[in-house]
């Protein structure tokens, strides 16, 4: 059974998208389907070329790269707030799949979780 | 008799205040079927013009009296007990 | 009559910055008055704090921190602080205490620290799993 961890808060304002990157891996650590829908702010998790060194945090990056070998199944982002934010293909990280409304995110998967 | 069925329609727990990004947000994952309980700043919407809150909406007495809401008419009332239960009638909970 | 569930509880708002204790401890005196069981409370993100033993509430206001370790206790539920959560949010146990040569230790009796992984059996294991976030 699928956990779909949901992350709707905009990146480095606090560590609650961090903290749901961490049931993410935890799923995937104890072989437990998971895969993640990023929403409204939180697409900005999503956009390239990030450098969080100045305030003296780590970017994700690395971790959402590293998602799907972990046996994350998806990553997934809504669409309007894609373009609301203007994080098109070009600036997205790859593996990313839009979809439509959150509605038909969450009629995908059984288990729906915010971390916060 | 049939054994207590297990409801396929999903229970949402909204907690967020009508001006809470997340609140429209789970007001439009609805499904026609759904239940969608208020709790906590999340029962002013009872009394929030555009709020547009869906039939199978239900709020919770104690969050409603601490806000002076009590006896509002535009929602079915629930008590704590009431939310277990239907947290118990439903197969999937998702709390925003 | 149909037999009990067992649930798993999720907290991840604090105390006084979310009313997410009050009705977690509501909604889980029900849980216990209905029948069912409780598999363990979870402390995850702001949550921690609820397992603070220095929080200290003026004594005309609720004591969240107080009153859910008596429901712990009195229930005897296990109570799971988030071990990532808990330590970058001040909140250790003796442990913990002696691994970083911390000068106090912190953690309100019946909690243990313990990491992700008793969420995740929560998934597995229990009926339910219900989750009291905060309100930002």
């Amino acid at each position: 059974m699928t956990t779909l961890i949901v992350i709707d808060q905009a990146p480095y304002g606090s560590w609650t998208g961090r903290e749901a990157l961490d049931m993410v891996f935890s799923l995937a650590a104890f072989d437990q389907p998971a895969a993640m829908l990023f929403m409204g702010a939180g697409v900005n998790w999503l956009r390239k070329s990030q450098d969080a060194g100045g305030i003296g945090q780590r970017t994700v990056e690395k971790n959402l790269a590293a998602a799907p070998v972990f046996g994350v199944e998806q990553i997934l982002a809504e669409q309007s707030a894609c373009e609301r934010f203007r994080l098109g293909e070009e600036d997205r990280l790859n593996g990313v799949e839009l979809i439509p409304s959150v509605r038909d995110a969450l009629d995908r998967f059984e288990r729906i979780v915010f971390a916060g | 008799m049939t054994q207590e069925q297990t409801i396929q329609a999903t229970l949402h727990i909204l907690n967020k205040s009508p001006s809470h990004p997340r609140f429209a947000t789970c007001l439009a994952a609805l499904h026609e079927g759904d239940t969608l309980a208020l709790a906590e700043n999340a029962v002013l919407a009872v009394t929030d013009s555009t709020a547009g809150l869906p039939r199978n909406c239900v709020a919770l007495d104690a969050d409603l009296e601490a806000r002076g809401l009590a006896g509002n008419p535009n929602v079915q009332i629930i008590s704590y007990g009431d939310l277990v239960r239907l947290t118990a009638e439903h197969s999937r909970t998702v709390s925003w | 009559m149909s037999p009990g569930l067992s649930y798993t509880l999720v907290i991840t708002g604090a105390p006084w910055s979310s009313q997410a204790p009050q009705t977690a401890l509501a909604f889980a005196q029900e849980l216990i008055a209905a029948g069912h069981r409780i598999d363990r409370v979870f402390l995850y993100g702001e949550g921690v704090h609820l397992a603070s033993a220095l929080s200290t509430p003026p004594s005309d206001e609720p004591d969240w921190p107080g009153q859910w370790a008596d429901f712990l206790a009195d229930n005897q539920t296990p109570g799971v602080a988030c071990i990532a959560s808990a330590l970058r949010r001040g909140i250790v146990d003796q442990g913990e205490q002696a691994r970083y040569e911390l000068s106090a230790n912190n953690l309100r009796q019946p909690y243990q620290i313990a990491g992700l992984g008793e969420w995740v059996e929560g998934n597995l294991k229990s009926d339910r799993v219900i989750y009291f976030h905060g309100s930002h």
